[in-house]
């Protein structure tokens, strides 16, 4: 097993301090930084293949590069530390383990795409967290890496910690702008993109706390070090928060290209009770469930993507074969259908559509029609249906249940004693004239 | 320019254009629910999904440019499936209570699921309801019913965008999300009522309106609001003699797509009328007359007193005209119009810019560019403290409609015209009943120097007559025929040869364009 790098303070006594983070040789990586010019920055940044960590897999210098040079406007470096995705909880540990690392990270992002404030947006139930950030803020700010002039280099940079207020939604990079630009955290039209026009109006750029985190690594080390660990696409090690029915359950940093057997059975002590394996979703609650066969899937975006999953952002949930499917997906509605922020028609009335089919067919009141209905809900509420991929985040789990574990919705709408099914007319039409007669149905 | 093609149809459009403006220009229309022409454009219904070659996905309408050589399907087999599913995401939840819902019939929901035609839904679960929120008054002026909301947010935008004052929100979240004001406070802006406008489905309705008529049913007549000196342009909803509603007419440069709620309160003052017939004093008493009788005793009036006149700046500017050639120019009598700033009311018309009032009278531009004496409150007093006076509008200002003015003009008060009594008709000698103006045609200048044309809605009822008529037969019982001027359309052509600022104006481009610019420099207002 190799020595982990983001989560290297773990165990440590004081691992959040800055004298332990120096002990580490912290805040060498900026002291490089700072003295090369920006554009190589970004270059080294892409020779190392990093990719951004929250979801997407999309490689982060590619996405730095998209900022216009020179606009004339401030550019914004945004940190989304909005990690509320059930069953992703990497983001939280790296903050509770090393905070300055995640610093270091955007000291380094921000001199590359020349913005001098950065904001941590953090997800309001993380108090403790936030207050760690804080304090850890107020020390690089004593020691001079932050502020004015950081380490006599002429480069300014001021870090605020901006907290949530509870929704999920904003996770997604423009809702999290709205966010913090004070209005309702609701996504935002695309084009155009927060990199040429974001946070008040300015290029931005949100990157996610691990990915930050890995930039003072590949800095210190080398693009090609940091090159040669994973696999070709998929490059660096990944932080996995894996949950559900394992040994030990818990955050673990592996190099990409790892399988999930190994995740599951080796570092996390397999199914406990000598169970089965029933099935794993790879990438948070929104990835598509994978079955037991697709054990050996190479943990990295290119195979789980072949696999017909996404890596996401790296939440393990992992179930053995006690566990009701058709209760999973109801789980897991429940959450979108809360969460949905309610702007666009197909995602707002689908999750709380698709829900109340599960429900429903939970009390053993399901149809053999409410699976087509599911399908057609799934169909038609992602893939460029919405405006926010927050569509596509409860349409892929119904899919990928319907598809996988089929057998066990359909044995769940059979057996039950569906209501009667009628179809109600939208619309008097003239085939229905009979509606217009019956008295006293409405009032006002 | 650019060019474009969409189903098959090359047009050529601006830079900028969306692809529902540039279909509409290709006489194709895509239906949709959150996009309007005055507001932010959110993208949101995702019902205005159309087909672009090149494309992967299905894009919005509203929200994608056109580009040069484009070629957008608006009715391919994957853009009905889309639509029909955005629909029935629409439909789940609606109540679908159209028969006793005030939107029937303009209902942009209703509209295309008929043309959709999507008559059954898959969804057999309970739907979803707001209790308490099916009529609930927000505001003076407006109910809201949850139920049927379609959360476009259109509400919402009018009120951070246009008047800024961004009572209207949305809370909660997902399919819970419902509107409502900001901090529980009324909604009572000096618009809110636009909010129904906008408002696609019966969400939110005019409380005046609400149960009145089936829209169907409504004639709409084009007409000029009376509020005040801008002029909005609007539509009168009306339906055998009564009328409804007075609904927004778009007009780029007065108005957009706007009104106030001031001007909407105005409606119920047409279907208020208590002077039917010509009536003459006799000791404490009234007795009627015929018009005949009654202009034969005016005509007496005028050469033996030489009353002094006021006119009003609520008449139309051919009355006005008139005015001022039979008591100006052939009987030399002493005329004022006098006007009242009072309350400053604004809109912003289409590109946003705030358009003020001068007065709260319709026609002051009008009266001040015919050539006629402009006086305030304090002039209107001087001018009637003496001599027997001719009021030719009881309502020409508010200061005759107080007792002040009842008291002050005791004895004196030669004749008066009007709709209704007022304190101060009871004192008159003589009683005409007026057509309002909405019973006969007129133009009226804005005060952003724009003619504008009221169309009426149906011929006078009851005795009450048009100023313009009881001029020319006035001025036929006093020997001094007005020639030519036998409908307001001939005395317009008098007023575009005789007043310079009217040139080149006729009746026909006045009902074809947004009003017409008049020529001389006045000063701009707004
Ligand atoms: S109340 Fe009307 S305008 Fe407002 S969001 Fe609902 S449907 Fe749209
Ligand atoms: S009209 Fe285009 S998304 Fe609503």
């Amino acid at each position: 097993m190799m020595k982990p790098l983001l989560l290297r303070a773990r165990g440590e006594r004081n691992s959040r301090s800055l004298t332990t983070y120096l002990r580490f040789g912290g805040y060498g990586a900026v002291k490089k930084a700072l003295i090369m010019d920006a554009r190589d920055v970004i270059k080294e940044i892409k020779a190392s293949g990093l990719r951004g960590r929250s979801g997407a897999g999309v490689p982060t210098g590619l996405k730095w590069g998209c900022v216009p040079k020179a606009s004339g406007k401030p550019k914004y470096l945004i940190c989304n530390a909005d990690e509320s995705e059930p069953g992703t909880f990497k983001d939280r540990e790296i903050i509770r383990v090393d905070p300055h690392l995640l610093l270091e990270g955007m000291i380094i992002a921000a001199y590359a795409i020349d913005a001098h404030k950065a904001y941590i947006y953090i997800r309001g139930e993380f108090f403790h967290e936030a207050q760690m950030l804080e304090h850890a803020i107020g020390e690089a700010y004593r020691k001079k890496y932050l502020g004015k002039n950081i380490l006599r280099t002429g480069f300014d940079l001021d870090i605020y910690v901006h907290r949530g207020a509870g929704a999920q939604i904003c996770s997604e990079e423009t809702a999290l702008i709205e966010s913090i630009e004070g209005r309702r955290g609701q996504p935002r039209l695309k084009p155009p993109f927060p990199a040429m026009a974001g946070l008040f109006g300015c290029p931005t750029i949100v990157n996610n706390v691990e990915t930050l985190a890995c930039l003072p690594h590949i800095l210190e080390n080398g693009a090609d070090w940091f090159a040669s660990i994973g696999t070709q696409e998929s490059t660096g090690t990944k932080l996995f928060s894996v949950s559900g029915h394992v040994e030990s359950p818990g955050v673990y940093e592996v190099p990409l290209g790892t399988t999930f057997r190994e995740i599951i059975e080796d570092h996390c002590g397999g199914i406990p009770n000598g169970r089965e394996l029933k099935a794993f979703i790879p990438g948070g609650s929104s990835a598509p469930v994978l079955t037991a066969a697709e054990i050996d899937t190479p943990a990295c975006f290119d195979a789980v993507a072949k696999a017909g999953s996404t890596l996401g952002s790296g939440g393990l949930i992992v179930m053995d074969e006690t566990v009701d499917m058709v209760w999973v997906l109801e789980n897991l509605l429940e959450f979108y259908a809360h969460e949905s922020c309610g702007q666009c028609t197909p995602c707002r009335e689908g999750s709380a559509w698709a829900l109340n089919i599960l429900r429903r067919i939970r009390c053993n009141q399901g149809c053999p029609e409410d699976l087509e209905t599911l399908c057609r809900i799934a169909d038609f509420a992602c893939r460029g249906m919405t405006i926010c991929p927050l569509g596509d985040a409860f349409c892929e789990p119904i899919r990928s249940f319907l598809d996988r574990f089929g057998g066990e919705f359909r044995a769940a709408v059979t057996s039950g004693n569906p209501p009667r099914v009628v179809k109600a007319p939208i619309l008097p039409t003239r085939r229905d004239q009979s509606m217009f007669a019956k008295p006293g149905t409405e009032s006002c | 320019m650019l060019r474009l093609t969409i189903d098959g149809v090359e047009v050529q459009v601006a830079e900028g254009t969306n692809l529902v403006e540039a279909s509409k220009k290709a006489g194709i229309e895509i239906p949709t629910t959150c996009y309007h022409p005055g507001l932010r454009v959110v993208g949101q219904c995702r019902i205005c999904f159309v087909e672009v070659e090149s494309m992967p996905h299905l894009v919005t309408a509203c929200s994608t440019p056109a580009q040069n050589g484009m070629i957008v399907m608006t009715k391919s087999p994957r853009v009905r499936n889309a639509r029909a599913a955005v629909l029935e995401f629409l439909l789940a939840n609606h109540p679908l209570d159209c028969p006793v819902c005030d939107q029937a019939g303009e209902c942009s929901l209703q509209d295309f699921s008929m043309e959709i035609g999507l008559d059954e839904s898959r969804m057999i679960d309970e739907k979803r309801t707001f209790p308490g929120f099916e009529s609930r008054q927000i505001g003076p002026a407006v109910v809201q019913n949850q139920n049927r909301c379609i959360r476009c947010s259109r509400c919402i935008r009018f009120t951070q965008e246009i008047f800024e004052t961004h009572d209207l929100i949305m809370k909660g979240r997902g399919a819970r999300a419902y509107i409502d004001t900001f901090d529980g406070r009324p909604f009572d802006n000096p618009w809110s009522a636009c909010v129904a406008d906008v408002c696609p489905v019966g969400a939110l309705t005019v409380k005046d309106f609400r149960f009145r008529a089936r829209v169907w049913h409504l004639m709409e007549t084009p007409s000029i609001c009376p509020g005040c000196s801008v002029g909005c342009n609007i539509d009168v909803g009306h339906l055998d003699g009564v009328v409804h509603r007075f609904k927004p007419r778009t007009n780029p440069e007065i108005n957009g797509w706007w009104m106030c709620d001031h001007g909407r309160s105005l409606a119920s003052d047409l279907n208020n009328r208590d002077l039917d017939r010509p009536a003459v004093r006799s000791g404490s008493t009234f007795s009627t007359l015929t018009w005949n009788e009654a202009l034969v005793i005016l005509a007496e009036t005028i050469v033996t007193k030489k009353p002094r006149i006021v006119a009003s700046a609520n008449l139309s500017n051919e009355a006005l005209f008139l005015i001022r050639r039979l008591f100006v120019e052939h009987l030399d009598l002493e005329v004022v119009v006098p006007t009242d700033s009072g309350a400053q009311r604004w809109i912003k018309n289409e590109r946003g810019t705030r358009i003020e009032s001068i007065e709260v009278q319709p026609n002051g531009t009008g009266a001040r560019l015919i050539g006629l004496s402009m006086v305030d409150e304090k002039g209107l007093r001087d001018f009637v403290s003496q001599s027997s006076v001719i009021l030719l509008d009881n309502r020409a200002h508010a200061w005759l409609a107080g007792p002040d003015a009842a008291a002050e003009l005791r004895g004196r008060l030669a004749a008066v015209f009007g709709r209704r009594h007022t304190e101060l008709s009871r004192t008159a000698d003589l009683i005409f009943p007026t057509a309002s103006w909405f019973e006969t045609e007129g133009s009226f200048t804005s005060s952003t120097g724009r003619v504008q044309l009221a169309r009426p809605g149906w011929s006078p009822v009851r005795l009450g007559r048009p100023a313009w008529r009881t001029l020319t037969d006035l001025a036929v019982r006093l020997d001094l025929p007005l020639e030519n001027c036998i409908s307001p359309r001939r005395v317009f052509e008098e007023i575009v040869q005789e007043i310079p600022a009217f040139a080149g104006m006729t009746y026909r481009r006045l009902s074809s364009e947004p009003g017409i610019p008049i020529l001389k420099d006045i000063p701009h207002v707004g």
